[in-house]
């Protein structure tokens, strides 16, 4: 699976996607994979208590996690995570 | 409209070749050298015939408003001797000339060692799957075309453009520089579109956001909505913006001449 990271969230990970070769059943390890060598990445996504911050936007294939089952969803190989802060078009 | 620039030896031949190739209304435009005056007696200068052959000249126009200009009545716009930051460039001959700052996220640009070695075939089909020159003109031409347009009333728009200062003290904002989750955003936006398009009243509803590099007083968005009278077609415009808004990945980044920083970092 891929992770694509957007705004200030590329800038702090140094790239805009990211591929997971790692077995991940949910979205939450993959979030875990994805954060855990990337410490500024991760002060920026998670707060204090190692939750997502409210304002951070989790997609997986183009649908956000928290309408659903948030970091619970399962997750498989082809799938398209995506990982941004509050939108601002216009 | 979709736009190509092209530079360097011989960048005026091509486009003429160009526009023998490609299949659509094609307009080409040629640099003249400073100091050019062909009209020197008005703003601007037409010849017509009876058979509508015409020729013009005149003294006021910037190449964004010759674009905007263009961009309602052409499929294809050959620029021969211009370069723009979001517009897709051919380079001709050894690039030597030209400086290497362009970033990373402007357009493609594709170089070609000569004149004759260009593969015209492969550049139109290149040309004819770039991204479209969209502007508000060209939309409300759409509309006034559309097949739905015999039902309708009114057309009303919205344009968003960069403000360089929210306030006389604000340091002046030079740029904005817009990011897109590409299909996310598409999808969002088609899902925005068909829920607007299902109100009665509303006959069609077309929505455009430029991305990359966007200049101070240049237009950023629009939303602009095919409607049976004025109410819905007001209504709908509105919600259209404060959907795309609320709902489509795009991300803002602004410049102003102090600093750079990501939008939602300043607002949160």
């Amino acid at each position: 699976m891929q992770w694509k990271l957007f705004a200030d969230l590329a800038e702090t990970a140094g790239t805009r996607t990211v591929s997971l070769d790692a077995d991940c059943d949910t979205v939450g390890d993959a979030l875990d994979t994805l954060l855990s060598s990337r410490p500024a990445l991760e002060a920026r996504v998670l707060d204090d208590d190692g939750d997502v911050r409210d304002h951070i936007n989790v997609l997986r294939n183009g649908e956000n996690v928290f309408t659903g089952e948030g970091l619970d969803t399962p997750v498989d190989a082809d799938d398209e995570l995506a990982l941004f802060p509050p939108v601002s078009g216009g | 409209m979709r736009p190509l620039c092209v530079v360097g030896p011989g960048a005026t031949t091509l486009t003429e070749r160009l526009a023998a190739r490609l299949d659509g209304r094609v307009v080409t435009v040629e640099r003249l050298p400073d100091g050019s005056d062909p009209a020197p007696d008005s703003a601007a200068s037409y010849g017509l015939a009876d058979d509508g052959v015409w020729v013009g000249a005149g003294r006021d126009r910037s190449e964004s408003d010759l674009l905007d200009h263009l961009s309602v009545d052409y499929d294809f716009a050959l620029l021969a001797g211009f370069e723009h930051l979001r517009l897709p460039t051919v380079v001709l001959g050894e690039d030597t000339d030209r400086p290497d700052d362009r970033e990373a996220e402007s357009e493609p640009l594709y170089t070609v060692p000569s004149l004759d070695d260009a593969d015209l075939d492969e550049l139109a089909t290149r040309i004819e799957s770039l991204d479209p020159y969209v502007t508000l003109e060209s939309l409300v031409a759409r509309l006034k075309n559309d097949s739905r347009a015999d039902r309708a009333g009114a057309i009303a728009t919205f344009t968003g453009r960069v403000r360089a200062k929210d306030d006389d003290d604000d340091p002046r904002t030079t740029q904005l520089t817009f990011e897109k989750y590409d299909g996310v955003a598409e999808e969002r936006l088609a899902a925005i579109k068909d829920d607007i398009e299902a109100r009665d009243g509303v006959e069609r509803v077309l929505m455009h956001h430029r991305t990359g590099v966007i200049e101070d007083g240049e237009d950023i968005v629009f939303v602009v909505v095919l409607a049976g009278h004025r109410t819905e077609a007001f209504r709908a415009v509105e919600d259209g913006i404060n959907r795309l808004k609320d709902e489509v990945p795009i991300f803002k980044k602004e410049t102003t001449v102090e600093s750079d920083f990501w939008v939602h970092d300043k607002s949160s």
